[in-house]
């Protein structure tokens, strides 16, 4: 639920449609100027159909700065930038050799294990010295190191289930999962904010897919009823299973999910559910052990728990943790444990240290530090920004905080005068948010010093002046009003 | 915050429209963007060329009726690559609106619009000729490709594949 003035709402749509009315002028001319041409097709299919290219060349390409920069540095709290320019108003991007050392407010680097850590990288250097880079080989073959194993035990004890698999990348976890859990005839109900690798692995299962209204519980009610009462599309037969797919943090909204409703609906319409936790896990709860702990919900109440190790453990790849049956099932038929390379070596002990310090098995209680840290940083930056008028979505304890921009013209604008000021953000756009709802995702660090902190503040509220992104009435006029009537 | 209890904000539950292209019309505010778009293209119109406000609306509507009758009901799928593969490919926007359901709030306001630019148009020149006749034909045809008998349906399969 965003709330948003009205004349910003019709501003956005005025914004849009001058956009899209001089995007197609543009190609209308385009197309009279190359009607002499000669197509280089040679009697073959376009790659694009006509219209299907429209958004990316005359929106997206506009501003095609603010995207994909790169970085020439570990991602930590501060890191470099390197500086492109370009001589055709954004077509080509060119890297210069000059970098920018800039804040760092976009990366997922929820802990701080993205840079060298003092307990985590002389031991990954020693396991890429003893099992080099790569394995070289599936999981199934020669790729199952000791490694692998301890890192599979780990991740099960650490979440509070009987036994996981892990898989070398986050997205495949989803989408290479969900098709073997399930096909044709059964029913996937997925909240309709839903990460696209979950969108994509639900696709390709061939099941039928449902959506319901984002964190509503009564609406998951009111679709489960519905399917369950009207059986398969056509025939009519009963489901052969139903899965309920939700996410922990929902990363555009910055939302924990609501999860004691969703489980007691799908508990009493006996649905499986699936939790996607690839933002929560390790970021949030007392012990870092994600929603569940946060909310109070026992890890045996979910069915399937999958996670991904590139946000809190600074590595990569994903993990599914489920009942010993269901991790057996998987480990015969998932393609991607099957045919896929495992996992490097490196980034599976990058893991297990990670989990390690996290528990405070490493002797020490950084682990414990960190996560205290990450709740303090988030909690401060999300009450300071609000203080000063902007829109941020998300919950109390969420490390991810959108600024809600809308304006189209505003996304370049905030994002170039941010670098400026060498603070890094993130802004996303539409298709990856809907199309009035651009917004700028900041994600805290472990890593952040208060001094940091307040560093990007001041340039967040400058920018934010510049832009006209303060939508909301800045509350000091409220707490001077009431000093005054206290002195009075 | 307005005084006396009203409030300038507007809420915006994200409605379940997986359609990107169509789920933006959702949204408040987009009639009153639509009405007030018409409203300034009259003004330019008319600060522009300075003929009388009839003839003037005239050019509105078949203005009007050129781009809508584009953009609603001959450009068929997405003007982004969505991930959708291609579901919507063969549909122009007025059939994707609404998830395809017909006779909804949008698909009735988008349905009066044109009526009401014709009844203005028509009345403020008094109903002279070469301008009524424009006009009658562009209400005509714009009301017809908006009802619902005519869902994917293709006259002589004008328009009818990629």
């Amino acid at each position: 639920m965003v709330r948003l003035p009205y004349v910003t709402a019709l501003t956005t749509l005025f914004s849009y449609g001058l956009l899209f009315a001089f995007g197609q002028l543009r190609d209308f001319f385009r197309r009279i100027l190359d009607a002499r041409k000669p197509s280089n097709l040679k009697g073959y299919a376009p790659i694009c159909l006509g219209l299907e290219d429209f958004y990316t060349r005359r929106l997206y390409l506009r501003i095609q700065d603010c995207f994909n920069r790169p970085i020439a540095s570990a991602p930590d709290a501060w890191f470099d930038v390197v500086e492109r320019n370009s001589n055709d108003c954004n077509k080509t991007l060119h890297r210069t050799s000059k970098t920018t050392k800039c804040l760092n407010l976009g990366s997922y680097n929820y802990l701080g294990f993205a840079a060298a850590d003092e307990y985590c990288t002389p031991r990954v250097i020693e396991s890429l010295k003893q099992y080099s880079a790569s394995t070289c080989s599936v999981r199934v073959d020669g790729g199952n190191t000791k490694l692998h194993t301890e890192l599979e035990e780990l991740v099960a004890r650490f979440i509070g289930k009987p036994a996981a698999i892990l898989f070398g990348m986050g997205y495949v976890t989803n989408s290479a999962i969900i098709p073997t859990l399930i096909g044709k005839g059964g029913l996937i109900i997925s909240d309709s904010l839903n990460h696209n690798s979950i969108v994509n692995g639900a696709r390709g299962s061939g099941a039928t897919v449902r959506v319901f209204q984002h964190n509503n519980p009564a609406h998951l009610e009111d679709v489960l009823r519905e399917q369950i009462a009207g059986g398969q599309p056509r025939t009519h037969r009963p489901w052969k299973k139903i899965i309920v797919i939700v996410e922990g943090i929902y990363s555009m909204e910055g939302e924990l999910c609501k999860l004691p409703e969703i489980i007691s609906v799908c508990k009493k319409y006996k649905a499986y559910t699936y939790l996607d936790e690839a933002h929560s896990i390790g970021a949030i709860g007392k012990t870092g052990r994600g929603v569940c702990e946060l909310l109070g919900v026992d890890p045996a109440d979910i069915d399937i728990m999958m996670g991904t190790f590139t946000k809190s453990f600074g590595s990569c790849g994903g993990y599914i943790a489920a009942s010993k049956e269901i991790i057996h099932h998987l480990k015969h038929t998932c393609p991607a444990h099957i045919y896929a390379t495992s996992m490097s070596p490196p980034a599976v002990q990058q893991v297990i240290s990670a989990i390690k310090v996290i528990l405070g098995e490493d002797g020490s209680n950084r682990g414990a530090k960190k996560l205290a840290q990450i709740r303090e940083n988030s909690n401060f930056f999300r009450s300071e920004l609000q203080k000063m008028g902007f829109e941020v979505l998300g919950d109390n304890d969420s490390p991810v905080m959108p600024i809600m921009l809308y304006n189209p013209a505003k996304i370049p604008a905030f994002s170039r005068e941010c670098l400026r000021q060498n603070v890094a953000v993130v802004t996303v756009a539409f298709p990856a948010t809907p199309l009035l709802l651009a917004r700028a995702r900041i994600c805290i660090s472990a890593s952040h010093s208060r001094e940091d902190l307040i560093k990007g503040l001041e340039v967040i509220s400058k920018v934010g002046d510049l832009v006209g992104i303060k939508y909301f009435p800045v509350e000091q006029e409220k707490a001077m009003a009431v000093e005054k009537l206290k002195i009075q | 915050m307005g005084r006396r209890g009203t409030s300038y904000y507007v809420e915006a539950a994200p409605p379940v429209d997986v359609n990107k292209n169509t789920e933006w019309f959702m949204y408040p505010g987009v009639w009153t963007t639509y009405i007030l778009l018409l409203f300034f293209a009259w003004l330019l119109v008319l600060s522009v060329s300075g003929c009388s406000p009839g003839a003037a609306w005239t050019v509105v509507n078949l203005a009007h009726f050129a781009i809508t009758y584009h953009f609603f009901h001959w450009k068929k799928g997405t003007p982004f690559a969505a991930d959708d593969q291609g579901i919507y490919n063969r549909l122009t926007w007025w059939e994707q609106i609404d998830n395809g359901q017909q006779l909804t709030r949008n698909r009735k306001f988008l349905t009066v619009v044109p009526v009401v630019l014709y009844l203005m148009a028509s009345h403020l020149t008094d109903y002279e000729q070469p301008m009524l006749f424009l006009n009658t034909v562009a209400v005509l045809v714009l009301v017809v490709a908006k009802l619902p008998n005519m869902h994917k349906v293709r006259i002589f399969g004008i328009n009818a594949d990629i």
